[in-house]
């Protein structure tokens, strides 16, 4: 019997703080694919994205996630990014004291002991810190403290290009970014994708807008409403959502819910 | 007589009391080397010792020491005179050069300006490459060096031993000490050092340093204390810093796991001048120290920065304090400190600017980490404002390990336990990025590292 190879969440239920938000999950973003997910405010994208990385605050009531066939729910987070799984976040948080050259080489360190000679790494860094138009100043300046919006999504985007994990969840990384920024960060994007350790990331690309696909293209998208993929479709589908909204798609789904209920009885 | 000599005089069992002031006394006039032994004034000083109320635990209360419990068990007095430990009869301090090199190598290799080194109460030879410009002498040899003029003003009158219970006790045992004189314009490169390593057996140490900077003078002072003895050190530091001087004033005290060392440090800063207290409390069983600074004419500044790890069983009680007499003056404290294990804590900073420090700045910012359930941490701000048109900033965080932060470096691979040690050590890293110098700053960086590795229960 084969592995799956993929990050795949099966029947996946999550809880936070007793309120189920994610009511069955199932999902599974294969090696080199781009799998966009979209959904309206609160409908439970990022507690996916923190279940899958292990943040203690969310309970899974049921089912699995996997990668590559190794179980993740049994990891803590460092397990999780070791295996591969990366999580590039909504909502950076600041570690004050801590240099971003500091923390990039003890993340590094962490993932691949194997292969960290300072010189191949300061000059990977500074290849990606060029990629991302980043300011090699950034390297001194405090991981995350007092970094704009769009500072820290490319700070994000650096670390995700250093680690070269097997798969990324991209959670807004796109949101708040002005045009340039959102071009350098489809470009390092894209630069990941056609080098040799990037070529077979498996990419979550959580968004509200289709604009980022332009630059990285989505093979799949899905629909997240009320803790429940309501729709998966290809790339005309984010286009679909921008121009009509989440009703048409909520509607058709409540209808299928209310015949589904129906039948039960 | 020289067998009735060896049992009274070389080593004296320390008992904070007349009886052993007595004795003490005795010895300093047979020592005839031109030593003041300013009787008059060390029975004073041990009078107020006595009367003086214990700086207990009463208004805070997480912070458990009581000082009035204070145990002086199987400490030595010496007189700190290289002479004693000559006398035969009784193993005393002989520290060997070469072990004194041992316990603080480092130190001594660092370059530096001039210094002492001082093992227990005893000195040993001065690094050599002494700057000719300045003075750096035992206090103990002030009477013969004819210091008294170059003192007045400073010795005894800058920290005020007669409203502080430890400087007090000080003041009546002392029996070690620097004098350091950097004259008018003179400004080094590279620091004095003064060091206390502790003594094979156990030693109640009373040292007293003395900086005086002259006119436009600017020195950098590192005073460390170091070695794995379980002494008691209670000691008075005074500076003053003349006209447009500056000095950089760093301590780091690293002493062993049953130390108690306690300092009184205080500054008088004339106009323009600027004085730059920096601590380190990262060793021994219980720290107290008191870090003040009188800001005396117009344009002088202080700043004070501080910090304390404490880990195990360890306690440390720090007062910083700026008086600001006239303005406009500026001072600028930072103090950061984190306690895991039992440690305890307590910070009190004290700001005062005065009916006539008009136009005066005063800032005052303390965080505090706690890591373990048992840990305590208080603090205690008191600013008293007298005048108007002054800035005074206070600001403090009482915390713990930030849980988004944890998680977010654990979604990058790092293990939680290297994740809090990255996240303490940052914490302190503000108040780091202030010492002078690279070298002590990865030095202190280093030591912070190893608390963290000794710290048993990080428990969250
Ligand atoms: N720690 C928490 N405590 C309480 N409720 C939470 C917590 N985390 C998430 N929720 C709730 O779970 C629901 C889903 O939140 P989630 O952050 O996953 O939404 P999202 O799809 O990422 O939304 P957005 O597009 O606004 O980022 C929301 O109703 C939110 O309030
Ligand atoms: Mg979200």
């Amino acid at each position: 019997m084969s592995i799956t190879r993929g990050l795949v969440a099966r029947d996946l239920r999550v809880a936070v703080e007793n309120k189920e938000i994610l009511k069955g999950i199932d999902l599974t973003v294969e090696p080199g694919r781009v799998h966009a997910l979209m959904g309206p405010n609160g409908s439970g994208k990022s507690t996916l994205a923190f279940t899958l990385a292990g943040h203690p605050g969310y309970q899974v009531l049921s089912g699995s996630a996997t990668l590559d066939g190794e179980d993740l729910l049994g990891l803590p987070p460092d397990k999780r990014a070791k295996a591969g799984l990366f999580l590039s976040f909504q909502y950076p948080a600041a570690i004050p004291g801590v240099s971003v050259a500091n923390f990039l080489r003890t993340a590094r360190m962490a993932v691949r002991p194997e292969d960290l000679n300072p010189a191949k790494f300061r000059k990977l860094v500074f290849d990606k810190l060029d990629t991302l138009d980043m300011d090699p100043a950034f390297l001194g300046r405090y991981v995350n403290d007092g970094f704009s919006g769009g500072e820290k999504k490319r700070l994000e985007m650096l670390q995700m290009a250093i680690l070269a994990p097997k798969y990324a969840v991209l959670d807004e990384t796109d949101s708040g970014l002005d045009v340039d920024a959102l071009q350098s960060v489809g470009r390092s994007v894209n630069a990941l994708r056609e080098s040799d350790e990037g070529k077979d990331i498996g990419f979550l690309l959580i968004t509200h807008y289709p604009r980022i696909l332009k630059y990285v293209p989505a093979d799949v998208v899905h629909i997240l409403i009320d803790g429940r993929i309501v729709k998966t479709g290809g790339p005309e589908l984010a286009n679909e959502i921008e121009r009509d909204g989440y009703d048409g798609v909520r509607a058709s789904t409540s209808s299928a819910q209310a015949e589904a209920a129906a039948a039960r009885a | 007589m020289p067998s009735g000599v060896s049992e009274t005089l070389p080593a004296l069992d320390f008992t904070p009391t007349a009886a052993t002031l007595d004795r003490v006394l005795t010895f300093l006039d047979d020592q005839d080397d031109g030593t003041a032994s300013d009787a008059a004034l060390r029975r004073e000083a041990l009078a107020r010792y006595e009367a003086l109320p214990a700086p207990g635990a009463r208004p805070n209360r997480g912070w458990k020491y009581d000082y009035a419990a204070l145990k002086f068990d199987e400490l030595r007095w010496t007189s700190g005179r290289i002479e004693m430990a000559a006398i035969p009869s009784r193993p005393a301090p002989k520290p060997r050069p070469e072990e004194a090199g041992d316990l603080d190598r480092p130190a001594l290799a660092t370059e530096n300006a001039g210094g002492l080194f001082f093992v227990g109460a005893t000195r040993i030879d001065a690094p050599s490459n002494v700057d000719s410009r300045i003075t750096v002498l035992p206090l103990t040899e002030s009477g013969k060096h004819d210091l008294a003029a170059s003192l007045a003003g400073t010795l005894h009158e800058i920290v005020d031993w007669r409203a502080d219970k430890f400087a007090a006790l000080a003041t009546a045992f002392e029996n070690c000490g620097a004098y350091v004189r950097v004259p008018d314009g003179v400004q080094l490169e590279t620091p004095i050092q003064i060091v206390f390593a502790s003594a094979p057996d156990d030693e109640a140490v009373f040292p007293h340093v003395v900086v005086i900077l002259g006119k436009g003078a600017r020195a950098t002072v590192l005073e460390r204390h170091v070695g794995d003895g379980d002494p008691f050190t209670c000691g008075i530091v005074e500076v003053h810093a003349g006209e447009g001087a500056e000095l950089d004033y760093a301590v780091v005290q690293q002493t062993g796991d049953a130390a108690r060392v306690f300092f009184s440090r205080g500054a008088r800063c004339e106009r323009d001048a600027q004085v730059r207290w920096y601590l380190a409390e990262l060793g021994g069983a219980l720290a107290r120290t008191v870090l003040s600074a009188k800001l005396a004419a117009p344009g002088a500044r202080a700043e004070a920065s501080a910090l304390f790890f404490n880990t195990g069983m360890q306690h440390v009680d720090l007062t910083s304090g700026v008086d600001h007499t006239v303005g406009p003056t500026t001072s600028d404290t930072v103090v950061r400190s984190a306690a895991t294990d039992r440690g305890q804590g307590r910070y009190v900073g004290n700001i005062v600017i005065r009916p006539k420090a008009h136009g005066s700045d005063a800032s005052l910012r303390d965080d505090a980490l706690l890591l373990s359930k048992h840990a305590h941490i208080d603090s205690i701000p008191a600013l008293e404002i007298a005048a108007n048109d002054v800035k005074a900033f206070h600001g403090a965080t009482v915390g713990s390990l930030d849980e988004d932060a944890l998680f977010y470096a654990g979604s990058r691979g790092i293990a939680r336990g290297e994740a809090l040690r990255l996240i303490t050590l940052g914490f302190f890293e503000p108040v780091i990025a202030r010492f002078p110098g690279a070298a002590l700053r990865d030095e202190i960086r280093t030591a912070l590292d190893g608390k963290i590795d000794e710290a048993t229960e990080i428990d969250l």
